[in-house]
């Protein structure tokens, strides 16, 4: 399992590469501003299981789970958060 | 919970197969709630749209791969005459009622799964220079593994109104569009409670559309005890991409609000009786909603 700080970077160079132009910050709402869309959720699953070192219940995603950086961090910044 | 000999008699004509047929009271009813949420849509200047039974299978590609489960097609025989003479020489019909088939020509189009999608269909590769709504009522086809009358049909009717503007016009539809259905449906004595909802996806696990539906609060239902009457989606800029419907050089976001019509039927009944002459007034009420 990766560290907070890790997991943190590896967030933010996932986003970056789908902002384009938009600035982002930890705790910009990205579904909202559209800066991630449906389709990367998928993708952004399998990275919080590999750098969390822990699969992800896709029942038991809540809303507001992927609002931002922060957001995921806190909820899935551990194996067993 | 009304019974099937109770629907019956108020006019319901329900067949295996999971369709419904309406008269006498229910189709008053119907005809009444229907007029009601118009009534709705002019609240928004709707502009009323009578779509085709069936859209292109081509502009459902994605649809089609989240809800093959639930689609359904509309296919003909290859007209050729030695085909078409096997068929009509053949069976055309077996014991179990299934048609025996020849040789099918191409299957292009589907029947409609929700009204809404002839409203960004037919507008594709427009340019929007203001918002527009959109409302439409059409028979909507879903394949179900049971059903259950006016609950939960292989087709109902589906009335919907439909914003296609910026991301905070389709907001505040949306918002406005749920006050005026809790109001009306308040009015007629039917208590609905809003709800995240997440549609029947198949393999939900791996469909992007069902993994937002959880965590974003992009559709909402409002529930009647356990069911839907009614829905409201947000679709950000979805079907804008999707067909290509732009506003000032970027895709428009959407957002609609659907009545499943069979199931007020059902709500009305079950929470008023089998007495028509005990049904709630409907045009008032609508009326009062929307002055």
């Amino acid at each position: 399992m990766r560290s907070e700080p890790e997991i943190r970077s590896a967030l933010r160079t996932y986003v970056s590469r789908h902002a384009g132009d938009v600035a982002f910050t930890d705790q910009t709402a990205l579904f909202s501003v559209r800066v991630l869309r449906s389709i990367h959720l998928p993708e952004l699953i399998m990275l919080l299981e590999r750098l969390r070192g822990a699969p992800i219940d896709v029942e038991q995603l809540r809303i507001g789970d992927f609002d931002s950086i922060d957001a995921m961090l806190t909820r899935f910044g551990g194996p067993h958060a | 919970m009304p019974d099937l000999a109770a629907l019956t008699a108020l006019g319901l004509r329900w067949d295996a197969y999971g369709q419904a047929g309406l008269t006498g009271p229910l189709l008053r009813l119907a005809d009444d709630l229907d007029h009601a949420f118009q009534q709705l849509a002019a609240q928004w200047q709707a502009v009323e749209e009578r779509p085709p039974a069936t859209l292109p299978a081509s502009a459902l590609t994605g649809h089609l791969r989240a809800f093959p489960h639930q689609a359904t097609f509309a296919i003909g025989l290859e007209p050729t005459d030695t085909n078409l003479g096997e068929f009509a020489d053949g069976p055309v019909v077996g014991p179990a009622g299934s048609v025996v088939l020849t040789r099918t020509g191409p299957v292009t189009t589907v029947l409609t799964p929700a009204a809404c999608f002839h409203v960004y269909a037919q507008r594709r590769g427009t340019q929007l220079t203001e918002a527009a709504y959109v409302t439409t009522r059409t028979t909507c086809f879903r394949r179900e593994q049971h059903y259950e009358p006016l609950r939960r049909q292989w087709n109902f009717s589906m009335r919907e109104i439909v914003c296609l503007g910026t991301s905070d016009e389709t907001t505040s539809f949306l918002a406005e569009a749920r006050a005026q259905t809790d109001d009306f449906a308040r009015r007629i004595g039917l208590p609905l409670a809003w709800a995240p909802a997440t549609d029947p996806f198949f393999r939900p696990h791996r469909q992007p559309g069902f993994l937002l539906q959880r965590v974003q609060p992009v559709k909402h239902e409002a529930m009647y005890g356990s069911l839907a009457l009614a829905s409201a989606n947000r679709h950000h800029d979805h079907f804008g991409s999707t067909f290509d419907i732009n506003r000032a050089g970027v895709p428009v976001s959407t957002a609609c609000v659907a009545f499943g019509l069979e199931r007020w039927l059902y709500a009305v009944v079950d929470r008023h009786g089998t007495d028509p002459g005990a049904w709630p007034e409907i045009a008032l009420p609508a009326e009062v909603v929307t002055a």
